[in-house]
């Protein structure tokens, strides 16, 4: 647990100095939903609201991954992995030390992004609303940084990471019941969606926008996304080589 | 565990056993004669004789103790590529141990071996007697590491490089002990600075305390004077000597052959099969010379050996001949003599 906390800490540590790094992490969630909130500007507002909050959710679990599986595949090339290794840093204490330190940058892309799409779209929902809007938002960031540790382990550069966008994030934008509802789309599609954690994370907000929602219908969404978490990081530990 | 004894029989032979220890304790035991001349050594029922400055140099090269890193039989393959093919190495407990040979010959290949994080095709390897694979915890806990790529935070400043590695291990006083390595290491008045905004050479100094920051038994450096300035390279080889001196054992891999002769011990690497492991002195003596008698107008070129009993016999020959003018000797260096053993292996 001590060295999960240090390499946690420092990963803060370079997430606070490498300001570049964390200002394109931060801002680039809420430009994009800038954006959005332009393109959906003449909708009427129940369209608004139905694609705002998932969209939102999207674009932090797409930063997320791509942020964390990039940062750890430099950890790689430049060598700082192995010597953390040689050093007597364990897998699971450089997985959780990266979950340790993302886990902060993803509550503040949840809050920054879902605070923005409150303010832009309007929305009026009751707090218990928004805390549970945060809850899935930040759970699949988490989702996402684990699964940007799973990606990284494939990978021996940085662009060995760019065919996990077409392969994993974009399928869940379309798969997922986000812009589409997951009913209407062929069965074996909507079967591919359900492997998807943006197909339970739209689930729950879906849920969560409308007048009369129920928590207790969508439970089982979030133990689901909290499942992808164990498993990623159960597959994580598994595939991250200590030795070539 | 070996046990040698020996007892002057002869102002230069000794007559020596050895004993090696098994679950029944100390047996009588004899010593390999692989790689040794007859002249060196001679295996006796009763033991075995051996020349004292043959005796100094087996124990310079460690082969009178267990060795502090051993590795035998140690093959490692990609695909159809053999980086490593049978290599037999050891380093002895102190000095320094230099790994030499040209790029792509395998030193990386070897010390990534050595530090386990490359499992090798086959053989062994085994560093203050444990595997770097089936004992990496204990081990990691003894051993220092310097890569060849900086493999340091860039962001980060020197004094958190050095604690965020420093934390991997069970140090007391850690801050104390921080200043401490930054002074060693000549880095004290920018330890708070950037990394990224480090020269070359300093970068090397980071590392090179990254590495030794929890006092490691064995230290092991992956070319840690590559595009280092002639003057921080002898700056650096000052810093090696003073920590073997404290008893750190020290391998150190380069391809300068000019740092071969700072080691007490070299093993030169080509095609990652192992060319020749000695010490320097001992390589040195393996090349020829030349001698250039100039005599009354006239010269005299003369093909020797490099040891000074060869230059004592070929100068004796001219006595003290008032007509002679000058003598010059040329020796083969280091280079050109492990040249030659890569051509007559080729051959």
């Amino acid at each position: 647990m001590r060295h999960a906390l240090t390499v946690g800490q420092r990963v803060l540590t370079q997430l606070r100095k490498d300001r570049r790094y964390l200002i394109l992490s931060l801002i680039a969630p809420l430009v994009i939903i800038y954006f959005l909130n332009i393109l959906l500007q003449e909708m009427p507002a129940p369209v608004r609201v139905r694609y705002a909050t998932p969209i939102c959710a999207f674009i932090v679990h797409f930063l997320s991954f791509v942020l964390c599986a990039l940062i750890l595949v430099q950890e790689r090339m430049r060598g700082t992995l192995n010597r953390m290794f040689v050093n007597g840093f364990s897998k699971s204490a450089i997985i959780s030390g990266y979950v340790i330190g993302y886990f902060g940058l993803a509550t503040l892309q949840a809050v920054a992004a879902l605070a923005e799409t409150i303010w832009l779209f309007n929305l009026d929902f009751t707090t218990e609303v928004y805390v549970y809007l945060f809850l899935v938002i930040w759970l699949l960031a988490i989702v996402s940084v684990m699964l940007g540790i799973f990606a990284s382990t494939f990978a021996r550069h940085e662009g060995h990471v760019l065919p996990f966008i077409p392969l994993i994030i974009l399928p869940s934008m379309f798969l997922s019941g986000m812009l589409v509802d997951a009913s209407e789309l062929p069965r074996w599609a909507e079967l591919l969606g359900q492997l998807m954690p943006l197909y339970y994370a739209n689930n729950i907000i879906q849920e969560l926008i409308q007048p009369s929602y129920d928590v207790g219908s969508v439970v089982w969404n979030f133990a689901v996304l909290a499942g992808y978490i164990a498993l990623l990081l159960l597959l994580a530990a598994r595939t991250l080589r200590d030795t070539e | 565990m070996l046990r040698y004894e020996f007892k002057v029989c002869h102002r230069e032979w000794i007559i020596g056993s050895l004993w090696r220890k098994n679950s029944e304790g100390y047996t009588p035991s004899l010593p390999s004669r692989e790689g040794k001349k007859e002249s060196e050594i001679e295996v006796t029922k009763v033991g075995f004789l051996v020349r004292l400055d043959h005796l100094l140099r087996l124990n310079t090269l460690g082969l009178l103790t267990d060795p502090t890193i051993h590795i035998s039989g140690l093959t490692k393959k990609y695909g159809n590529l053999t980086a490593l093919d049978a290599v037999n190495f050891s380093v002895s407990k102190g000095g320094i141990s230099g790994i030499i040979g040209p790029n792509g010959a395998g030193k990386t290949t070897l010390i990534k071996s050595i530090v386990g994080s490359l499992r090798p095709t086959s053989g062994s390897v085994s560093v203050l007697g444990l595997s770097p694979l089936k004992n990496k915890s204990a081990l990691r806990q003894r051993i220092g590491y310097m890569p060849q790529d900086s493999a340091l935070y860039e962001d980060l400043s020197a004094r958190e490089n050095i604690r965020f590695f420093g934390r991997a291990h069970n140090i007391r006083h850690l801050e104390e002990k921080i200043t401490r390595i930054i002074a060693f290491t000549e880095l004290t008045g920018r330890e708070n600075e950037a990394v990224h905004n480090f020269s070359g050479g300093m970068i090397k100094r980071v590392s090179l305390a990254c590495a030794l920051i929890h006092d490691p038994e064995v230290i092991i450096l992956d070319e840690p004077t590559a595009a280092v300035d002639p003057r921080l390279r002898q700056r650096s080889w000052e810093m090696f000597r003073q920590l073997a001196q404290r008893g750190v054992t020290l391998l150190i891999s380069t391809h300068l052959m000019d740092e071969a002769s700072l080691c007490d011990r070299i093993t030169i690497l080509r095609n990652g099969r192992v060319l020749v492991a000695d010490t320097p002195q001992a390589i040195l003596e393996r090349g020829r010379s030349k001698m250039i008698v100039k005599k009354a107008s006239t010269i005299t070129e003369e093909s020797i050996g490099s040891r000074p009993e060869d230059l004592a016999g070929a100068l004796h020959r001219f006595g003290l001949d008032p007509s002679v003018d000058s003598v010059t000797i040329q020796c083969e260096g280091l280079e050109e003599i492990v040249l030659s053993l890569i051509n007559r292996e080729e051959a």
